[in-house]
């Protein structure tokens, strides 16, 4: 099987509750992606909606599969990629029980999606507000490997990524929309997420300026080891690609083997030690 | 965390870089057709008006100098024509004398001892001509508080406290002051005491009864969920003199805030209506 495969990544300022919009941007990145031969394109988190959508999240959020779902799943196939995004996610048991979601479609259609696990309410967000948690972290056996998907503050919590990767993902997506004076904390995150857990992880975040929040961009392919693959500009519209191979994770395993030296029983001391915080 | 000087550190060409963009983006999002804003001479306005300029160009950008009789400074009024001179932007002087004394002799109970309701009718007045100027060219009103006036409700409700945007609210004076002398904004200009302009001989440190520099660092400590107590005995200040600040911030939200109603409906304006000005929903 092929272990080679090309990212690309695309970050883009949304007009707020423009789907119309904010897909015709994706559609043109998503064009650039195929003419660059890639295998997947990734775009921020809540790209279909713009972030701060706040009240209107209520008539925004679809379900899953939806009619934006279609359209996207519709240009993954024509160009044959695969395709990761956000956008607010209507449950199909309840009206007002909306998920933060990263929704991954192929080639073959739609293939799964991932619920936002840890909702910043705190400083400016208030997500909480609007989403019930997620409380699943599914992979996903694709044509281009396993994958595993995540959002923005669930890098904050290494469990997020370490679940995914003991699940077999080697890639880990983590879509974004991070403010500029985070900027810090998400560019040591995303190095040590990759590190810790030998894989390939690609982060992809917001740019523009939402209700005086500015999005800072940034986006990038990180190595197992660390090393930046591509990097997108800071606070400017960018589209880049990456390529990475799984069969570069051996030796870094061999290297670093993190995998092979948990220590399982910490688990059970972390989960009792956390509830009595 | 120790409160001293460097924690007011800024990154200037960070900071430019954000504000210009956010101003940048505000105008192209409201499809304003400029910026009109009050020169001063002060340090604040310079800034305003420099970063105003650096985000939309010198032609887009009109300032007014709104003196009045009481308060007339000639080296402020040359200040601001330096500022304008130098950005190569319209000054607009704007006498507001008759039109106070129209308002003094209209007003049945107006009362002249009352300096503080005079200095609030001509920071109001300022405000009226600039919303004049914004509603008839289609521009935005830039104003130019910044986050200790702003903090401690050093403005006029209504008055220098109405505005469209405004680009300076997240910076404290003396880090506008590491701003403005990074835009090469003259030193006579940073140096120089603020005041408001509202009344004869008024400065800013005096009324509040502080220098920026503690100030700042009593309002860092405040944001930052520090107590008094380890506030005064940081900076080796009387609990008192931490605590009037303190009292200050609190009691003059009402300053910051749009209107208190009280909740009868579903959703209410200002409680729980959430939104944001930037919706663009499709047709």
């Amino acid at each position: 099987m092929k272990s080679e495969f090309r990212a690309a990544m695309a970050q883009f300022p949304c007009k707020i509750g423009n789907k119309q919009y904010n897909i015709s941007i994706m559609k043109k990145y998503i064009e650039k992606a195929q003419c660059q031969d890639a295998d997947i394109i990734i775009f921020p988190e809540m790209s279909l909606t713009g972030y701060t959508t706040r009240d209107l999240t209520y008539e925004l959020a679809e379900k899953i599969p939806g009619k934006s779902i279609e359209k996207m799943d519709g240009f993954a196939k024509e160009h044959g990629l695969y395709i990761v995004f956000g956008m607010p996610e209507r449950s199909e048991k309840g009206d007002t029980i909306l998920y933060n979601t990263a929704v991954l479609v192929g080639p073959e259609g739609y293939v799964g999606k991932y619920r936002k696990m840890h909702l910043p309410t705190h400083s400016v967000f208030e997500e909480k507000r609007y989403f019930r948690l997620g409380y699943h972290t599914p992979i996903f056996q694709t044509g281009i490997g396993p994958i595993g998907m995540m959002i923005c503050y669930d890098i904050f919590f290494p469990e997020v990524a370490r679940a995914l990767r003991l699940q077999g993902a080697k890639l880990i997506i983590c879509i974004s929309a991070s403010p500029a004076i985070r900027k810090k904390f998400f560019e040591t995150l995303t190095m040590a997420r990759a590190i810790e857990n030998t894989c390939y992880l690609a982060y992809v975040n917001l740019v523009g300026i939402e209700n005086g929040l500015q999005f800072w961009g940034g986006s990038r392919l990180i190595g197992p080891s660390g090393h930046l693959i591509t990097k997108l500009k800071y606070d400017e519209e960018d589209f880049s690609f990456g390529d990475f191979d799984y069969e570069d994770l051996k030796p870094v395993e061999a290297f670093v083997p993190t995998l092979r030296d948990l220590r399982p029983e910490l688990y059970r001391s972390l989960m009792n030690f956390s509830e009595y915080l | 965390m120790k409160l001293q000087e460097n924690l007011l550190q800024i990154d200037p060409k960070s900071t430019e870089e954000r504000i210009t963009h956010f101003i940048q983006d505000y105008i192209k999002k409201t499809k304003a057709k400029g910026v009109v804003l009050g020169l001063s001479g002060g340090v604040d306005s310079a800034v305003g008006a420099t970063l105003s300029v650096k985000a939309v160009g010198s032609t887009k950008v009109l300032a007014l100098y709104m003196p009045e009789e009481e308060t007339y400074n000639k080296t402020d009024h040359q200040h601001a024509k330096l500022i304008a001179g130098k950005l190569e932007l319209q000054l607009k002087d704007i006498d507001l004398t008759r039109v106070l004394d129209t308002l003094y002799r209209t007003i049945p109970d107006y009362d002249p001892r009352n300096s503080i309701s005079r200095g609030n009718l001509k920071a109001r007045t300022r405000m009226v001509i600039l919303y004049y100027y914004a509603n008839l060219q289609k521009r935005i009103v830039v104003g130019s508080s910044d986050k200790s006036e702003a903090m401690i409700g050093y403005f006029t409700k209504w008055g220098d406290g109405a505005m469209d945007i405004a680009p300076l609210m997240d910076l404290y004076k003396t880090q506008v002051r590491k701003l403005a002398l990074h835009l090469s904004i003259p030193p006579i200009i940073v140096n120089k005491p603020s005041t408001p302009g509202l009344l004869r001989n008024q400065t800013a440190e005096q009324e509040i009864g502080s220098r920026y520099e503690i100030l700042d660092l009593i309002l860092y400590g405040l944001e930052h969920f520090m107590t008094t107590a380890t506030i005064a005995k940081q900076l080796n200040l009387p609990h008192k003199t931490v605590h009037a600040i303190k009292k200050k911030w609190l009691q003059t939200e009402h300053k910051r805030k749009a209107p208190l109603t009280t909740k009868l409906q579903y959703r209410t304006i200002n409680a729980d209506f959430r939104l944001i000005r930037e919706f663009d929903l499709e047709e």
